[in-house]
């Protein structure tokens, strides 16, 4: 009958009208939140993966890349030139450099001419200057420095620095190198320098931590070729990575950084859920004030789909200005992102794609239809006769429309997100099972509430009675709220509380220095150093650098289960020692310490947690590899170890002359306190070849970085809190015409203004604390399971989180709740009776 | 039995029944359900008055709303402007009323978020009329209303909403109008003045007017009356 525009015209109409009514609002601003977190996020995980992945082989600086602890065999790098590769060859080594009375814990990289094979170095005249794709290296006698070095050692580009042995003069700043960044250096700044200067430094000694770095460049066909030849000789302690193979192929990003993104993810979705709540509730009192409008028109002579096509332009228009919005403001967000983020972040991230956009486009869409399409198909149902009879509505939606169009949203939202429909299958099973399992106990603190109504006055009990004869809208917002509540005080806890539990448990004289890297010959000369200045150490220990191969004759990765084949200790070198006793923290736990009678004998005591991942015990009979040689031991004792103690622990103790074929160095650790840092200026003058390890600074560095990344996901939180006050919205404005029309009776009947307020005052401040109390419980739980089992801390319940929760979920939410009814009490009951009736 | 001109009726009710299952407020019981309608039959021809009367529960409205194709009957056949009701579905009773009906209710039925000139325009844009507010604004000058065009239902009396209304109804020249107690939230001025209105454009644009009401002198008005008691007819005179 009537034409498409003229619908579209009038559907335009009624939503510009419904806008400056205030119909929207809920819709459209739950829309906003759901594709502003969801945008924020996408753009930062793409701009970061950009970062990260998509330029792989220019950050790899090379096709294929292996690393190993040993220089490139010379048979792999003739046969890498047979192949035509390209091949440059670099080593990393972690060591302390120093100017004046300032030293530092720097990544070395030292470089051939030639490197990088792909990508290029960047580099600036000053400190975060225009950047400069250069072709060269530093030449010999120079380094290139990244700019944050600079004022740590308090320099300028044109000074000089020692490192080892060697004085070296900075002469550009690094701004990006190819291929940088082994999971220790990501830490310390970086400098680059030229190979040559290596062995004039003398900082390396056999044992040293140097990683090699060999870079090949050339035709897939031939580095298919190579790579075949090549991974069959690989040994354990060789990684061979390339652009497209395995997780390796990213580049290291540090867990913390990857972790937030996940983090971040979880919170935007739960952000969509909780608008997804208030879309829905908005979209159910939407329809519900549209019946009559849907009547009078069926009335006119429009026939269904006359009505969807008055009705779901209007949701799609919706949905277009929620999502452009949405995605503007997210777009700006995550600028704050990556500001919280800045130190972790490496120096240059290239601006976002498309796909952003597009993501938070969709999400928009997806929520909208998921969760406000059910509703609004409702109208379509309305009786003509209801012009007549304004009593009849249609059919109540059926429960699988509802439920079924939000988890199919809800789904495929998260399916994008995790990309594996089993992994979002089980999420979405599990996050049901948890939301109906705390819905409960939820339920159950409304309930216990209840015994509150004896002894008030009749405005509080008619508040309260608010409360209970909606529960499933009251539990859904106890939900929303206390689990945001729940996730911002856990962060907090952690950020604050856990640091400092951890140092204040730490005794106060605790070493905070680690010295590796001390060599045979000078270890007297190094413990006399420590007594001349009174530092107290831990014991000078040996350190030799051997990998576990066999358990009783059966090789390491067979008997290893599933995934637990890359684990750090088990499958990296370890570092072995010797020793007639036993170290002071430790405690025997199984069998007997060797003592010093076993000298040369082939035993082994094992860290005893070690045993328990090994399956090894009492008896089993260890081999070990040491690239020069192998060596067989039977395990006579099992060895408890405190490993936050900061003393030299071990996996592995031999006794003394086992090891006596194998290079070795020496640690130990010792406390200094900050006033006298400057005497370690002199013992790097005078034991060059040491590393020193500051621990403060990279506890320093470490809370940095935790305090970045809960301050990312608290800012992602902050949606998630909006996202909660659009359902505690979305439920005022569903209940607001009810509350409207008993608070009009009320005051005919006699009831006062202040009467009314209190009853409101005390229906969303009761919301609150229970809210609150539920957060503090959950807080208090999930902290209890932290401590305990992932950190191993002592736990104290957290009384803080009792006193402060509630309160502040009651003022927050009873504020609002307030506020949110304010027309019941401020209209008059005359007007309000007849604009209902 | 008056007939049209062409010689059938424009209006047609053959034995029309109402029964609902378990509502209460019907006008009697019969077997398991409600009886609110039983055995209504009459025909007018176009142009014709007729005024539904009878007390409150009687069933006028009911048979309005059957009448109007708002609902079907459960028993019997109602015909409007050629057309079998029974034999369509909502939809195509959705099609007869755009292109036949108008309505005028007790309560307005304005939509609240369009303006007085949007809620004329919404019969003709329904229809796909391509003038459509030049027509509305002629129809709402002569509803005296020229100067409350962009005036929204909040901001009009009662008597103006229900000029408004008049308006909407006659906008697409129905071939019958149906006024549901037209008067009925009016006072007495506005009351004489929305009737005085009704019965006017009813006889300039020919219109058949059903009329349901229990106001005896806006009755009288009609050609003819149909009186109503508890679901039957009890009296149909002119």
């Amino acid at each position: 009958m009537a034409n498409n525009l003229g619908h579209w015209r009038l559907a335009w109409r009624l939503l510009r009208r419904d806008w400056r009514a205030g119909e929207l609002r809920v819709l459209l601003s739950a829309l906003v939140i759901a594709v502003t977190a969801t945008t924020a996020i996408g753009f930062f995980t793409d701009r970061l993966q950009r970062a990260m992945v998509g330029q792989s082989a220019e950050l790899l600086g090379g096709d294929l890349l292996l690393q190993g602890p040993r220089p490139l065999a010379l048979a792999w790098r003739q046969r890498a030139a047979t192949e035509g590769l390209a091949t440059s060859e670099t080593l990393e080594f972690p060591s302390v450099v120093v100017s004046g009375d300032n030293f530092q814990l720097a990544g070395i990289r030292a470089v051939a001419a030639g490197f990088p094979l792909r990508g290029t170095l960047r580099t600036a005249a000053t400190p975060y200057g225009a950047e400069q794709a250069v072709t060269t290296i530093p030449a010999a006698g120079e380094a290139w420095v990244e700019a944050r070095l600079l004022p740590l050692l308090g320099l300028e580009v044109g000074g000089q620095f020692e490192l080892g042995s060697l004085a070296l003069r900075i002469t550009r700043v690094l701004a990006f190198e190819p291929g940088g960044g082994g999971n220790f250096a990501a830490l310390a700044p970086r400098v680059l320098i030229n190979q040559a200067d290596v062995t004039s430094a003398e900082v390396l000694q056999p044992g040293s931590r140097v990683s090699y770095i060999s870079y090949f460049a050339g035709s897939e066909a031939a580095l298919r070729r190579y790579r075949t030849w090549l991974e069959p000789q690989l040994e354990p302690s060789h990684r061979l990575t390339d652009v497209r193979h395995g997780p390796q192929a990213r580049p290291s990003v540090g867990a913390a950084l990857d972790r937030a993104e996940q983090y971040l993810g979880l919170a935007s979705l739960v952000a969509v859920l909780l608008a997804g709540v208030a879309i829905a509730m908005g979209a159910r009192r939407y329809s519900e004030r549209h019946f009559d409008v849907a009547a009078v028109l069926r009335c006119l002579g429009a026939g269904q789909r006359d009505i969807l096509a008055l009705f779901l332009p209007q949701l799609l228009w919706l949905g277009l200005l929620g999502s452009t919005l949405g995605v503007i403001l997210g777009f700006g967000l995550q600028f704050g992102l990556f500001y919280l983020l800045r130190e972790l972040l490496p120096g240059t991230v290239p601006p976002a794609g498309w796909q952003p956009l597009a993501v938070g486009f969709l999400t928009g869409i997806t929520v909208l239809a998921g969760f406000a399409l059910p509703p609004v198909l409702r109208l379509k149902q309305v009786s003509a006769l209801r012009v007549l009879r304004r009593e009849l509505d249609p059919m109540p939606l059926r429960g699988w429309l509802v439920y079924g169009g939000a988890l199919a949203a809800m789904g495929g939202l998260m399916w994008r997100y995790t990309g594996s429909a089993a992994l979002t299958l089980g999420v979405l099973g599990g996050a049901l099972a948890a939301l109906l399992l705390l819905g409960l106990v939820a339920y159950a603190l409304l309930r216990a509430s209840r015994r509150l109504q004896r002894g008030v006055g009749v405005a509080w009990r008619y508040g309260l009675n608010n409360l209970w004869r909606r529960p499933l809208l009251s539990v859904s917002q106890i939900l929303a709220f206390g689990l945001t509540l729940m996730a911002m005080a856990l962060i907090a806890l952690v950020r604050g509380d856990l640091l400092s539990t951890w140092q204040t448990q730490l005794p106060a004289d605790a070493p905070n220095h680690f010295v590796v890297n001390v060599v045979p010959e000078r270890v007297g000369a190094f413990g006399d150093f420590l007594a001349a200045g009174n530092i107290r150490s831990a014991g000078l220990y040996p350190m030799v650098r051997g990998r576990l191969a066999e358990v009783n004759g059966e090789p390491l990765a067979v008997r290893l289960p599933p995934g637990e084949e890359g684990a750090g200790a088990v499958n990296r070198e370890l570092n072995l020692t010797w020793s007639s006793e036993l170290p002071a923290d430790n405690t025997i736990t199984a069998g007997q310490w060797f003592g010093a009678a076993a000298s040369g004998e082939a035993v082994v005591s094992v860290e005893a947690q070690l045993a328990v991942r090994l399956e090894v015990k009492l008896g089993d009979e260890l081999r070990f590899n040491f690239g020069s040689g192998e060596l067989a031991v039977t395990i006579t004792s099992l060895r408890s170890v405190q490993w936050d103690s900061f003393r030299p622990n071990f996996f592995m103790i031999f006794p003394p002359g086992l090891l006596d074929n194998y290079p070795a160095t020496y640690m130990t650790s010792f406390y200094l306190p900050d006033k006298r840092k400057g005497e370690l200026a002199q013992m790097l003058r005078d034991f060059p070849a040491v590393t020193v390890i500051d621990l403060d600074r990279l506890m320093e560095q470490v809370r940095r970085i935790l305090e970045q990344v809960t301050m990312a996901v608290e800012y992602v939180l902050l949606f998630v809190l909006l996202a909660g006050f659009a359902v505690l919205y979305a439920a005022l404005q569903a209940s607001l015409d009810e509350r409207l029309y008993e608070g009009a009776l009320l005051r005919t009947l006699g009831a006062s203004r202040a009467q009314l307020r209190a009853g409101h005052l005390a229906e969303y401040a009761l919301l609150g604390l229970l809210a609150g109390l539920f957060a503090a419980a959950g807080a208090e739980l999930v902290a209890f399971i932290l401590y305990q089992q992932v950190f191993q801390l002592a736990y104290t319940i957290k009384w803080p989180l009792w006193l402060l929760l509630p309160p502040v979920g009651a003022l927050l939410i009873g504020a609002v709740g307030y506020w949110g009814t304010r027309r019941v009490v401020r209209n008059s009951p005359l007007v309000v009776l007849q604009g209902l009736s | 039995m008056s007939q049209s001109p062409e010689g059938f009726p424009i209006l047609s009710a053959r034995g029309v029944g109402k029964q609902v299952a378990g509502v209460s407020g019907g006008s009697g019981k019969e077997g398991g359900g409600l009886t609110i309608l039983s055995d209504v039959s009459f025909e007018m021809a176009a142009g014709e008055s007729l005024a539904v009367v009878g007390v409150s529960g009687s069933g006028k409205s009911t048979l309005l709303g059957l009448l109007a194709g708002l609902d079907l009957p459960s028993s019997g056949e109602i015909h409007l402007a050629g057309k079998c009701l029974n034999r369509l579905d909502e939809d195509g009773r959705a099609r007869l009323r755009g292109a036949h009906v108008g309505f005028v209710f007790q309560s307005f039925q304005l939509l609240p978020s369009l303006t007085a000139l949007e809620n004329v325009m919404l019969p003709l844009e329904l229809a796909g009329v391509a003038a459509a507010a030049e027509q509305a604004t002629q129809l709402l000058a002569r509803v005296g209303l020229a100067a409350r065009l962009g005036h929204y239902p909040r901001q009009l009396s009662g008597g103006e909403q229900q000029r408004v209304a008049i308006a909407r109804a006659f906008a697409i020249s129905p071939s019958v109008l149906f006024a549901d107690e037209p008067t009925g939230n009016l006072d007495a001025a506005s009351g004489e003045r929305v009737s005085e209105l009704l019965f006017a454009l009813n006889a300039e644009q020919g219109t058949t007017l059903v009329l349901v009401t229990h106001d005896e002198r806006l009755a009288a008005r009609c050609g003819r009356t149909l009186r109503l008691d508890a679901g039957r007819v009890v009296a149909d005179g002119q």
